[in-house]
């Protein structure tokens, strides 16, 4: 008998025929991911899971159109991206793109109750990612916690990889001011 | 601001090629500043790494239900529409098919009427008989009016005609009677 670790794209392929079991198998591969990204954009567990349900489910109803499947990570991270854009348009219809996304104190984010890292550096973190743009922290998420390459940010974003390397960067002097300023260097 | 060949944050996302990434790392190993600025940064990407994932509160799974499967010829539907190549030569065939049934389908042409010929000579007799029939209908128009203003007009005379005449009787027979009166009553005083 010979072992093979299934691919991303052969799981792609049986679930595209209308086979459940290999899509169920693709969701767990990628459900915490997805659900990390949402909860850090979102801020809110509750919306977080609801969003990676209504992800999965958009995603097994497009899986046909998806013509690259070794692209299905930026692309279910933009099916993401656009449903959690869309929860926020729903909620404040009136609100221009830019403040669609929670303002930085309504920001929970998360503290890994398992954390090797102290809790006051972890509270640290999250207050310094939510003073940032939603667009800057969109960029961080992406690049630094979920490791998608320029190209795919800019795919999950719809933007071009200027923009993109531009929101990060930015994001990152920012949180390099807070986080590490010169004169707590070699702390 | 650093003097660094190449972008720290690049380096530190590993951005750039094998050979950029060692000319950084030489550079800083002499460049204080720079060391200093890319040890910032490491140590920002630590403090963010901090910030553990949670796991998931309620995996997702779904179930196979026939009721929401699609057909076969759905299926295969979708199948077709979802195809580029396939819905090309969808394209395709429904065009050929429309070149081939088209020009049967298509009305035979309408010859179109027949000009009439007619001479200016006619034109110029229809032209004035029609004018000449308006200008008839016109006067005899204007005839009928006429003619019934003037008996209106000779009506109205003779009744005023009569009214006057009646008048002039009643003045007459007032006179008569008021020199009677005065003659009855001259003589009864010459009596």
């Amino acid at each position: 008998m010979i072992f093979r670790a299934v691919e991303d794209a052969d799981l792609i392929q049986r679930a595209a025929k209308g086979n459940v079991e290999a899509y169920n198998l693709l969701v767990s591969r990628w459900e915490k991911r997805v659900y990390n990204y949402l909860l850090r954009i979102t801020g809110n567990r509750e919306d977080a899971l609801d969003l990676t349900q209504d992800v999965f489910l958009k995603a097994y109803q497009n899986l046909r159109k998806l013509t690259d499947r070794a692209r299905f990570g930026a692309w279910l991270f933009r099916i993401a991206h656009n449903e959690a854009y869309s929860m926020f348009r729903r909620r404040r219809p009136e609100a221009d793109v830019e403040e669609l996304e929670p303002r930085g104190a309504e920001t929970g984010i998360t503290v890994g109750g398992s954390s090797v890292f102290p809790m006051e550096l972890s509270l640290t973190v999250a207050g310094a990612l939510g003073r940032l743009s939603a667009d800057q922290r969109e960029a961080v998420v992406l690049k630094i916690y979920q490791g998608f390459k320029f190209e795919e940010m800019a795919e999950i974003l719809d933007c071009p990889v200027s923009t993109v390397k531009s929101r990060l960067y930015a994001a990152l002097d920012l949180l390099k001011a807070e986080l590490a300023p010169l004169e707590t260097r070699g702390v | 601001m650093t003097c660094s060949p190449f972008d720290l944050r690049d380096f530190l996302l590993r951005e750039l090629t094998a050979a950029e990434q060692r000319q950084v790392e030489d550079h800083v190993e002499v460049c204080a500043a720079c060391r200093q600025d890319l040890d910032r940064l490491r140590l920002t990407r630590t403090a963010l790494s901090s910030l553990a994932d949670e796991e998931i509160p309620q995996r997702i799974a779904f179930v196979s239900d026939p009721v929401f499967e699609l057909s076969p010829w759905r299926r295969a539907l979708a199948a077709l529409w979802s195809s580029g190549s396939r819905l090309v030569f969808a394209g395709a065939a429904m065009l050929s098919v429309a070149l081939v049934v088209s020009p049967i389908l298509r009305p035979k042409p309408v010859s179109p009427a027949p000009v009439l010929t007619i001479s200016d000579a006619e034109i110029r007799q229809r032209v004035e008989a029609g004018v000449s029939r308006a200008v008839t209908d016109i006067e005899s128009q204007y005839r009928a009016r006429t003619e019934q203003l003037v008996k209106d007009i000779e009506q109205r005379d003779r009744q005023e005609r009569r009214l006057l005449q009646a008048s002039y009787e009643d003045d007459l027979d007032r006179a008569n009677r008021k020199a009677q009166n005065s003659l009855r009553d001259g003589y009864g005083d010459s009596q």
